[in-house]
Formats: C-alpha cells, structure tokens, sequence
C-alpha cells in the first residue's frame, strides 16, 4: 500500500537532503562609508517596529507574544509550581529557562533542538529582577519558542518573557527590556536583523530594569574600542528605557480591556 | 445592599467552582441533561475556527490554525532530495509534530508528551493516505532531483482537539506552499532563481517553471469527538478529553471516502449508530472548514494583488 | 485485479477472494494460545494467529503511580517491544492504542494508587500485529487474575482493491490491501444473572466498539461491512480465551489451546 511503502522508504533510508543555495551570492553591503543605507531603510538608530501582546497562550499562567520586525517569539511562564522531586529545600523560589527554536525559524531548516546557550542567558537576565523571596520552594518556568529567527532575537526573547512573567503576576522589581547594537566597521546600528548580524565585527547586549536604572546582564563579544563601548552603552540604555514604556504601555492596554 | 449581593453571588460562584473541581463528571453530567456545555457550547457545535496563511516568513509555507484556544503553527521547508531508484518521479514529505513546552503545563523541556508522536504518525497517515499531493509535483528531473518537503506542526496552545487543529493547520500550509524557482548549477546541484532573473537572462534554464504551487485534490479534514453514556460532544476541549476518555476522530476527505476512523480505547462502546451520527457530522464540519480555508487563500489572493 | 471488473461479478468475486495460504476470505489463520509461561510475571500469555506471534506479561499491581496519572485509580503502564531495533513512532502509537483499550476493560477503581505494567514482546509479525497483541495482553491479565470488566477482542478486517472484506490479512496481504482496520470489540459476559444477552441501549455489548485504528482511506459503507465481519468473527477468538480460563482454573498449570478451524 501507498501509505506503508512510503513511510517504509522514509524510515529504511533517509535521503539526504540539502537547502538550494541562491545562484548568485548577493553582493556584500558595502560598510566602508559612514553613511551607507540599511537594507530595510531604516537609521541607524532606529529599531524595528514591535509589537508585543500579552495572554498568546491559554494553557499556561501567563505568556506573551512579540513581533520585532520578522522576529517572532512566544513566550509562556508555568508556576510557581512544585520543584522537582531531586530538587532540595529552598528558601527562595527557583527560575527555570528554556529557549527553542522551530524547524523553519531560520533561512536553512534546522534541528529545532534547545538552545542551551540562550537558555542560560535568558536566566541571567531574569534572575535579578524576579522577587524569588516571593515563591519560597517552588519553580517558574519561563519557556520561549522561537517562530522565526529575523536578528537580535534574545533581546526579543528577555523582553518578552518579562511582559509574559508579569502576565502569570510573578513578583517583580521591574519589567525586564533589552536591546542589542551590533558595530559594523565604523557605524553602531541598533536592533540589528539577521543579515547585519551576520556582517557585525561586535555586538553589544543590555538587559536592564529601565526604571531603576539597573543592569541585569551585559554581554559584550567581538572586536571593540572603549570610546565605542561607551557610545554603544548610551545607546542601548536610551533605547531600553524607551522599550521599558512601550512594555508597560502593553500591559496596561491589556489590564484595561 | 449592593455589595451583600455582590458577596452572595461570589460565594454561589465558589461553590460552583469547588463542585467542578470535586466531582467533574458530575458537573458535567448536570450540563448534558441540559445538551449544553460549561462553555455555553450545544454539544454539537465546534468552536470558533480560523486559519491565518503565511505567518512565518522563512518558511516556503505556514499557516496557523485556532480551533478556540488551541492553536497551532505548521510550516514546511522545501530542500533538495535523490529520489529513490523504484520512483524516480517522486517527491517526498517527512511530516512532524511538536508540542514545545510552552503549549501545556504537562510537558517539560527534556521529556516530550507521549500524545506528540502518535499525532506525527495519526498526521503522515491521513496525508498520505488521503492522496491529497501526487508526489509526482514534487519532482524536479527525473531521477536527479525532486523536492523534499518537511512539514513541522508547533502546537502553540493546547486546549484539546490536537489532531483537528495539526491537520487543519498542516492542509493550509500545504495550500500556501509556493515552491521556489530553481535551476541547475554547474556543479549538478539545484540552486534558486530569482524570480526577475529567471524572467530575463536565460543563461540558466529554470527547471520548474510550471511547478510553483501544489494542486491539492482530496483534502482530508478531520472531527474529534468524546462519548459519554448516550451522548456525543462534539470538538472537546482539554477539560472535557481529561474527564470522558472516549475519543473517536473521524477524518473525511472531500470526495467523503472515510481517511481514518480512529478510536484508541475507552469506556463507552461506540455502535454502528453512533459512528454513522459521527460520519454525518464530521461530513458537514469538512464543508465548514473547507470554506475558512477558501477564504483565506482568497484573503491571501487580495492582499497580494 | 482491476482489469476483472467488466466481468461478471461473481468471477470478480472467485478471482479477488483468493488467498495466498488457500485461506477463505473470513477464514481465520490457526490461533493458539499458551499462559502462564513465566514464572517470575504475576501473568503472562503467549498468543498466535498463523506466523504472528506476541508474548504478553503482566507485573503488579505495584504501590504507587507515576506523576500525571490519576492516583484515585490503578494505572496501567504498556511497554513495548519491538522484534528488532528502536521504538518509532508506529510502536509508540501501537502503546498508546493498547494501554487506553486496556485501561478501558480494566476495573480501575479496585486497586487505587497502584501500577500494573504489562510487557508486549513481538516474537514474530506476520501482519495482524495490534489486535494480536490485544488479545495476547488480555489473556495476560486474565492469568494475571486482574478483575475485568470484560474481554477485549481484537481483529483485523482488510479491505481489497474491488471492496472485499477479509479477515485476519498477513503481511503480505496487508501491503497489497486499499485500506484495512483493526478493530476491538468486547466479548459477550456470559453472567450466571441476567437471561439472554446483555444489553446497552437496546443493542448488545458485543456490537460496541471498544477501538478502531485504519490504515488507507476507503468509502463509509466499506468500513461499517468491516465493523460487521470483524464482530462476527470475535466469537471465535472470544470462544478461544474463555476456553483458556476454563481450563485454567480447572488444573492451574501452563496450558496452552489451539484452534485449526
């Protein structure tokens, strides 16, 4: 029969597959001017428009939705709810982290397996601004999947996952906001998408607590002088606490309705 | 006086809460007599349906589904196969489903739900099965190269009715798939073309020109049911799968041949009576989601022109 | 088989009916069954239909339930295990399909808060799988002792490419077949109080469907003609198990039944 033959086929020998690559490789961008366009025209300074809705799904205790450009993420938060039984007596709560990303998120189908890396960055930048006094013994879970992977898609992720955590009315001292500056030869561009990620000498993440003024994570890779990390930092400060606005805006909206 | 009434009402409410909690299947069983539902629902009604198509940018096809609050996300990427010798001309589609830790409180990163791989197989039968592709669209040249199509279902938000939503979600995708142009490079590897390039130089030749979208014939569709004593509900939601545990699929495809009929155990005996009223509904549910999935593609059609 | 259809029917008929092992189309292959062959299961039974074969066993009740299930009932765990190789995902759903038809004949309320694990091992498989294994993992419990609320009885019905039913398909046939089905029914509870048979809402409890899987799609009326020929031939498997427990109880010892029709 049609159906066994070919789930037989699929199983006794998986073909191996490949990704058709573009005929031709589009040319580099060129970087070497200060003054040389964006793909999608906006400034250097401008970011992505965004849109943040919280309550994307039911099943869970709260959980949010973003769009930054083509990055798409979900975020759902579990808990508190009862530690694992391994786990030892605590007097404060536990945060768990999980990021994952869909098959097609990227342009070349992937394994769509966890990304520990993330995983374990997305708890960094948490941590400190969760209350974990306020859930003695037990364990939120923060899971985000990612649906489509367009650039800066942990800062999307920590910002989401803060508006999704303040949706399941975990206690905080902030909502969390990042943003990402990637520094391409000469010119810092903020939010960068997939392709400038891709042509970046350094990038440069905060995730801080925009009303305290308050730092949770920097991370800082690739290639950098001082006076740049400076300017980078004042960047991407301003543009968080101006995140942090639309955030609150966001769950205001969504408390009002 | 105002709030004593307020007061009252809140506790008449609690209690309802704790004896929905207490006894379930007797609460239950108070709405059936009355052939309604906690969520206001006749027990023959589905709830609200929508599909959105193309949601994913970076997949060749996506569409999401909601069938209430259970949501899913199905995309498919096209890459590059050798077909097997026996069928030369023959495409091929590796379906999977997923249910990623975000969509219900019972799967954790690490340990995935025991229902996900049997909804993988339940979804590679029905597609199959129903002839809904001819594999044969999916070659590229014979015997060098054809199309491999993975379809992967992210199950967003569980609320029962998995298998409704992962099919509908997955038939759209289908629909929505454009397959890209694509030629032949030097080294005897399929590369794309874009589309003006294609138009204008013919230094390349393009190998699929005619090829761009897959001609559905057949489309399965498919009605979750649970059974409790004499009664049939009709697209349950997760509470109701968890306190009656008959469930009997019905998958129909367009032309009414019977794709799959599927009931995995449970108390209530299902007789010849009963799954013909399931046929009849299930027949009726495939007209209604056959025209959600028309006017989307039509919305689709609008949008782009 | 095609080219016979503008032929008389009855040839069509002669032609399509014929089966590689002489079989007649609702002929089943020779079951047997053998229990108690493990000592150290608190039940086990082995059951054949022609070169299919499934070794059942039953550990428990044991203290306890995993997380998820329901401690207010017994929970049943399946394992499967394949002839050769991994679990995919047609092993996966072959559990799933037996666990809920299992939970669904046992008496859940009896043992609260406990575990019975019951062990399927393919010796052989020679099409027919699922229902075999039912029927082995039934004749399991009931060496096992575990209180049913009755039989469940497996069957395997296919469909040919003119719309024929035959019963009890070997892998062969199953692979040349438009669709088939398999299907459990329960057997019919002979009760020392009740007179004639026992019904549910005016039909008789063998007529209900305790599961259905199918394979291939087909039109309506040909599943509802495989729902008919498969219960009228789990009478016979019915017939086999409840001779099982008969001679069981009368000397205890391993035994084994076989029928050659």
């Amino acid at each position: 029969m049609g159906v066994e033959a070919a789930m037989a086929g699929k199983a006794a020998n998986a073909p191996t597959t490949y990704s058709p690559s573009p005929s031709q490789k589009p040319a580099r961008p060129i970087f070497e001017d200060v003054d040389w366009v964006r793909a999608d025209g906006r400034n250097f300074h401008e970011c992505r428009p965004a849109f943040m809705k919280t309550g994307a799904a039911n099943a869970a205790s709260g959980s949010a939705y973003a769009e930054f450009g083509n990055t798409k993420v979900i975020v759902s938060v579990f808990g508190p709810r009862e530690s694992k039984k391994a786990m030892l007596y605590s007097d404060i709560g536990r945060l768990n982290c999980n990021v994952s990303f869909t098959t097609f998120a990227a342009p070349t189908r992937g394994q769509g397996s966890d990304n520990k890396d993330f995983s374990s960055m997305l708890h960094k930048a948490l941590e400190g601004a969760i209350i974990l006094e306020s859930f003695p013994k037990t364990t939120v879970d923060v899971f985000a999947l990612v649906l489509e992977s367009g650039g800066s898609d942990l800062p999307v992720v920590v910002s989401c996952a803060s508006l999704a955590l303040a949706d399941a009315g975990i206690m905080m001292y902030d909502l969390v906001a990042a943003v990402s500056v990637s520094c391409i030869r000469k010119s810092l561009i903020i939010d960068p998408s997939s392709d400038e990620e891709s042509y970046q000498d350094g990038s440069l993440m905060i995730t801080c607590m925009p009303s305290r003024n308050e730092v949770t994570q920097l991370t800082l890779t690739g290639e950098w002088s001082t006076p740049k990390i400076h300017e980078a930092m004042e960047l991407c400060l301003d543009a968080c606490s101006k995140l942090g606005k639309l955030l609150r805006t966001c769950l205001r909206d969504a408390a009002s309705v | 006086m105002e709030t004593s009434l307020a007061q009252g009402e809140l506790v008449g409410e609690m209690e309802m809460d704790a004896y929905r909690r207490l006894f379930p299947l007797r609460f239950y069983e108070r709405y059936l007599l009355e052939s309604l539902r906690p969520d206001t629902r006749p027990l023959i009604q589905c709830r609200d349906t929508s599909v959105a198509l193309g949601p994913v940018a970076s997949a060749d096809g996506s569409a999401l589904a909601k069938i209430g609050c259970t949501t899913m996300l199905a995309g498919i990427k096209l890459e590059v196969m050798t077909p097997v010798a026996e069928s030369p001309d023959d495409g091929c589609i590796a379906i999977e489903f997923h249910m990623p830790p975000i969509c219900s409180a019972i799967v954790r990163p690490g340990r995935p739900a025991e229902v996900a791989p049997v909804i993988s197989k339940q979804l590679t039968d029905a597609i199959l099965s129903s002839g809904m592709i001819n594999l044969k669209e999916l070659s590229l040249i014979h015997g060098k190269a054809a199309w491999m199509a993975y379809l992967d279902v992210y199950c967003l938000d569980s609320d029962g009715s998995l298998f409704d939503a992962a099919l509908l979600a997955a038939v759209a995708a289908f629909s929505h798939l454009q397959i890209p142009l694509v030629s032949l490079n030097d080294e005897g590897r399929v590369v794309t073309v874009s589309a003006e390039l294609g138009e204008g130089k013919s230094s390349k030749e393009v190998v699929n020109k005619e090829k761009r979208k897959l001609k559905l014939t057949n489309i399965p569709f498919s009605l979750s049911f649970v059974l409790h004593k004499k009664y049939i509900l009709v697209d349950p939601n997760a509470e109701e799968e968890s306190i009656m545990d008959s469930l009997v699929t019905v998958v129909l495809d367009l032309s009414g041949r019977l794709v799959s009929l599927y009931k995995p155990g449970g108390q209530v005996l299902a007789y010849t009576s009963t799954l013909k009223d399931c046929v009849a509904l299930a027949r009726n549910r495939g007209k209604e989601l056959k025209k959600i999935l028309d006017d989307a593609l039509l919305d689709m059609e609008e949008d782009s022109s | 088989m095609k080219r016979f259809q503008d032929l008389n029917s009855n040839i069509i008929t002669i032609m399509d009916m014929e089966r590689v092992d002489g079989r007649s189309p609702h002929q089943l292959r020779p079951l047997s069954c053998s229990c108690n062959l493990l000592h150290r299961a608190h039940g086990s039974a082995r059951w054949s239909q022609g070169d299919t074969t499934v070794l059942a066993a039953v550990y428990g009740p044991k203290a306890g339930t995993r997380k998820n299930e329901n401690p207010e009932k017994a929970s049943i765990e399946v394992i499967w295990k394949p002839k050769t190789g991994q679990i995919g995902k047609l092993e996966k759903e072959y559990g799933m399909i037996l666990k809920r038809t299992l939970q669904s004949i046992c008496l859940l309320t009896i043992h609260p808060n406990t575990t019975t694990s019951i062990i399927v091992q393919v010796i052989s498989d020679d099409g027919s799988l699922l229902p075999c294994a039912i029927n082995a993992a039934c004749a399991a419990l009931v060496d096992a002792g575990l209180p049913l609320r009755h039989l469940a009885v497996g069957i395997c019905c296919g469909l040919t490419e003119s719309g024929f039913v035959i019963l009890d398909p070997t892998k062969l046939e199953e692979q040349k077949l438009q669709a088939f089905a398999s299907l459990v029914f329960p057997n019919s509870p002979i009760s020392v109080f009740s007179k004639g048979p026992l019904l549910v809402e005016g039909e008789p409890i063998e007529h209900g469907l305790v599961a259905s899987v199918t394979h291939g799609a087909m039109p309506v009326e040909d599943y509802l003609n495989c729902l008919e020929r498969g219960r009228l031939a789990t009478d016979k498997i019915s017939e086999i198990l409840r001779r099982m427990q008969q001679r069981f109880l009368d000397d205890g010892r391993t035994t084994e039944i076989s029928s050659t029709q």
